[in-house]
C-alpha cells in the first residue's frame, strides 16, 4: 500500500507541460507574425516618411525584407528564430530581441513589486474582510475595494502624481534614476491587483469557514489563528496562489497604460512605439520575450500545485 | 453525574425568509455511561440542538437563549468557556466523514494535532505514538501507514472511524454525534455503531446522538427524544417510545420504516453491500448472523487513560458488546432503508 514511487508521473506532467508550453509560445509568434503583416499600415511609409517618393519606399521595403511574400518572410524569421536572431528593428536600427531586453528589467522590476505589494497587502485584507464578512466593518473595506477597482490606472497615476510630486514634492514624478521613482508606478499598478486579490482572498477564506472541515476542527479545540492560516489557508492558497501568478504573468507583458504616465522605459512603452511605427520584428521579438516570461510563471505555477495539494498529487481515486 | 445539562434552550436562526426558532425550549440532560437520543425528521431541529449545545453554530446568526451546562460550565451565559471544553471535556462525531477532515493535511497531522490539544506536553513523536494507538483502538488495521495518509485515500468508513480516534484524542467524558452513520454504507454502519457501544462499555462516555433512524436509536439509545418542529413531542426509555408510542407523531415515525418486525423479508437489500469499500472487510453480509462485525474478539485493553478511571462495576468487557453486537445485526433491517 506503500505510495512512495511518485516521481515518474511528476515528472511526465512536468514533461507534457514543458511540451505544451513551448507550443503555446510558437502559435503565439507565429500568429502576431502573420496577422500584423495583414493588418494595415505600412511600416516602410512609417520609416521613410509622408513625403517619400515611391522609389525611396521601394527601397526601404527591399532593405526590411518587406517585398518578400509573407510566406518567405516566415521562413526567413524561423531559420532566423532558431539561432536566436529575431531580425532588427526598423526604428532602432538594432537587434530587435536586444532592444526588448534591454527594456525586460525595467518591465520585471515594477510586475515584481507590484505583486509583492499585492500581496502583502491583499492577503491579510482579505482574511480580515472574511472574519468580518457582511459585518458592518467589513462594508468600509468593501466600498475601498470596488473603488480600487473602478477607478482607471491613468486617472490614479495622475492623482498619484498631483499628490505626491506636484502638490507635496516628495517622490520623482518620472523615469527609473532611484529607488523612489518604483513607488508611485508600482502603487499605480497594484490598486487594482489588491482590490481583485482581495475579494479573492475573501471568497475563498468565506467558502472554507463555512465547511464543515473546519467545524469539525473547531469542535476539537483547534484554536482561531489555525483555523484561519493553517486550515482555511492551507486551503485558499491553491486558487489564490494562481490568480496571483496569473495576474503577474500578465504584468509581465507591460503595463501600457502606466508606464506612459510614468514614462517607465518598460516593454508596455516599447509596444506603444513598435505599434506606432509597424515595427515589424520589435512587435514580434516583443510578443517572443513577453509569452515566454509568462508561460514560464504559469508553468511554474501548475508545477507548485502538487506540493500545495495532496488530492493532485496522489491522484483523486485512490482504492 | 451529568456530563450534559440542558434547559430551556431555545435557538433562533437568521435566514433570509427571516428569524426562525429552530429550537424552542427543549430540556435534557446526558449522565456517565448513557447514550440519550434526538430523533426527528429533517429540519426539525436536532443537529441544531447538538450544534449549540457545543456552540458551533454561526455566532452573528444564531441566538441561543436558556441554559446549557457542559462539564460544569454554563456555555450559554458565558460563551467563551466553551474554548476550554471542547476537545477535551466534550467531542463531536459528524455527519459526513468525507468532508470532516482537512484535505490538504495527513490523518495523522490532525490526529496528533488533537492529541496535543489535550497534552500540550507530549512531543511530536509522542503525540504520533498516540495517534497510531488511538486508531489501533478504533480497529485501523496498520495504524502508521494509516497516519500517513490523507483524507481523499480513505473510504467513508475508515474516515468515520478516524474521526472517532480523532474525538477520543481529547479523553472526552462526552460525545455528541451528529447523525454518525446516515453518509454510510449500510453494513459499514453497524461497525460504526458497534465501535461507538464498544467504547462506552469502555470507558464510560456518555453520548448524545442525533439521528432520523429509528434503528439506529433503538439499538444504542437509553433514552430518546422524539423532536419536532424545535419541540420534544415525546420522551422516554427507549422499550417505552418503540413498544408503546403515545404520540401519533411517534406512531407515524414508526410506521414510515417498512418491515420493523419482518427482517426476514429485507434480503433483496445484497446489492447496497456491492459498493462497500474494500478496507471494510470484517462487515457482515446484512441480514444474516453476523459475529464477524463484532468488536467484542479480543479487544484491544490498551484504549485509553480513563480505563483506569473506570468504575469498578463496569467491567463487562466481554459480555456487553456481544450483547451490542447481536442488537445491532438483528435491527440492521431498519437500517437498510434509506
Amino acid at each position: 500500500m506503500s505510495r512512495r514511487p511518485q516521481l515518474p508521473p511528476l515528472t511526465k506532467y512536468a514533461g507534457k507541460r514543458l511540451t505544451q508550453s513551448v507550443l503555446t509560445v510558437f502559435l503565439t509568434v507565429s500568429t502576431v507574425f502573420v496577422l500584423i503583416r495583414l493588418a494595415p499600415g505600412d511600416p516602410a511609409r512609417a520609416y521613410a516618411g509622408p513625403f517619400a517618393t515611391n522609389e525611396q519606399l521601394a527601397e526601404v521595403r527591399e532593405r526590411f525584407g518587406l517585398d518578400q511574400s509573407i510566406l518567405s518572410q516566415y521562413w526567413t524569421f524561423l531559420t532566423g528564430l532558431f539561432q536566436g536572431d529575431l531580425g532588427t528593428s526598423f526604428s532602432y536600427q538594432d537587434s530587435a530581441l536586444s532592444v526588448v531586453l534591454d527594456r525586460m528589467p525595467y518591465t520585471i522590476t515594477l510586475a515584481t513589486s507590484a505583486i509583492l505589494l499585492t500581496t502583502i497587502v491583499s492577503v491579510p485584507l482579505g482574511v480580515w474582510m472574511a472574519r468580518h464578512a457582511d459585518s458592518r466593518r467589513e462594508l468600509g473595506a468593501n466600498v475601498l475595494t470596488v473603488a480600487g477597482q473602478s477607478m482607471p490606472e491613468f486617472w490614479t497615476g495622475v492623482m498619484l502624481l498631483t499628490l505626491f510630486a506636484v502638490l507635496v514634492p516628495i517622490l520623482p514624478a518620472s523615469g527609473f534614476t532611484t529607488w523612489g521613482g518604483l513607488v508611485l508606478p508600482t502603487v499605480t499598478v497594484a490598486i487594482l491587483q489588491i482590490a481583485l486579490i482581495s475579494r479573492m482572498v475573501r471568497r475563498e477564506m468565506v467558502n472554507n469557514f463555512a465547511s464543515p472541515y473546519l467545524t469539525v476542527a473547531r469542535s476539537r479545540g483547534v484554536g482561531e489563528r489555525a483555523l484561519t492560516w493553517q486550515y482555511a489557508m492551507g486551503n485558499a492558497a491553491v486558487p489564490v496562489i494562481t490568480a496571483l501568478g496569473t495576474r503577474f504573468a500578465a504584468l509581465l507583458n507591460g503595463v501600457v497604460v502606466v508606464e506612459v504616465v510614468f514614462a517607465w522605459p518598460g516593454v508596455g512603452s516599447l509596444v506603444v512605439r513598435a505599434l506606432e511605427t509597424r515595427d515589424y520584428p520589435l512587435i514580434v521579438a516583443t510578443v517572443l520575450v513577453t509569452s515566454v516570461l509568462s508561460v514560464t510563471v504559469q508553468l511554474l505555477i501548475d508545477l507548485l500545485y502538487p506540493l500545495l495539494d495532496p488530492r493532485v498529487r496522489l491522484g483523486k481515486a485512490t482504492s | 453525574m451529568k456530563l450534559l445539562e440542558v434547559e430551556d434552550l431555545q435557538i433562533e436562526l437568521m435566514t433570509e425568509a427571516g428569524v426562525v426558532r429552530a429550537v424552542d425550549g427543549v430540556s435534557f440532560c446526558v449522565g456517565e455511561g448513557e447514550t440519550v437520543t434526538l430523533i426527528g425528521e429533517s429540519g426539525s431541529g436536532k443537529s441544531t440542538t447538538a450544534m449549540g449545545v457545543l456552540r458551533l453554530l454561526p455566532a452573528g446568526l444564531a441566538v441561543l437563549s436558556g441554559r446549557v451546562e457542559l462539564a460544569g460550565k454554563d456555555v450559554i451565559a458565558d460563551p467563551d468557556s466553551i474554548v476550554d471544553v471542547r476537545g477535551r471535556s466534550v467531542s463531536l462525531i459528524p455527519q459526513d466523514p468525507m468532508t470532516a477532515l482537512n484535505p490538504v493535511f495527513t490523518v495523522g497531522r490532525q490526529l496528533a494535532g488533537a492529541v496535543r490539544t489535550r497534552h500540550p506536553e507530549l512531543s511530536r513523536s509522542q503525540a504520533r505514538d498516540r495517534a497510531a494507538e488511538l486508531l489501533d483502538s478504533v480497529h485501523i488495521p496498520d495504524p502508521s501507514a494509516q497516519l500517513r495518509k490523507y483524507p481523499h485515500q480513505l473510504s467513508g468508513g475508515m474516515l468515520q472511524r478516524i474521526l472517532i480516534a480523532i474525538a477520543l484524542a481529547g479523553e472526552p467524558r462526552l460525545l455528541v454525534a451528529d447523525e454518525p452513520t446516515s453518509a454510510l454504507d449500510v453494513t459499514v454502519q453497524a461497525g460504526v455503531l458497534d465501535l461507538l457501544l464498544e467504547l462506552q462499555e469502555r470507558t464510560r462516555i456518555g453520548i448524545l446522538m442525533i439521528t432520523h433512524d429509528l434503528g439506529v436509536a433503538r439499538v444504542v439509545s437509553d433514552r430518546i427524544h422524539v423532536m419536532k418542529a424545535g419541540r420534544f413531542t415525546e420522551s422516554g426509555e427507549v422499550e417505552d417510545i418503540v413498544e408503546r408510542p403515545q404520540t401519533e407523531y411517534t406512531r407515524k415515525l414508526l410506521a414510515a420504516i417498512p418491515q420493523l418486525d419482518a427482517p426476514s423479508t429485507t434480503a433483496p437489500e445484497t446489492p447496497a453491500g456491492q459498493n462497500v469499500p474494500k478496507q471494510e472487510s470484517p462487515t457482515p453480509a446484512p441480514p444474516a448472523e453476523a459475529p464477524a462485525a463484532s468488536p467484542a474478539e479480543p479487544t484491544a485493553t490498551t484504549l485509553k487513560p480513563e480505563d483506569a478511571r473506570r468504575p469498578a462495576g463496569a467491567t463487562g468487557l466481554s459480555a456487553v458488546p456481544g450483547t451490542a453486537t447481536t442488537a445491532t445485526t438483528a435491527a440492521r433491517p431498519e437500517g437498510a432503508r434509506p
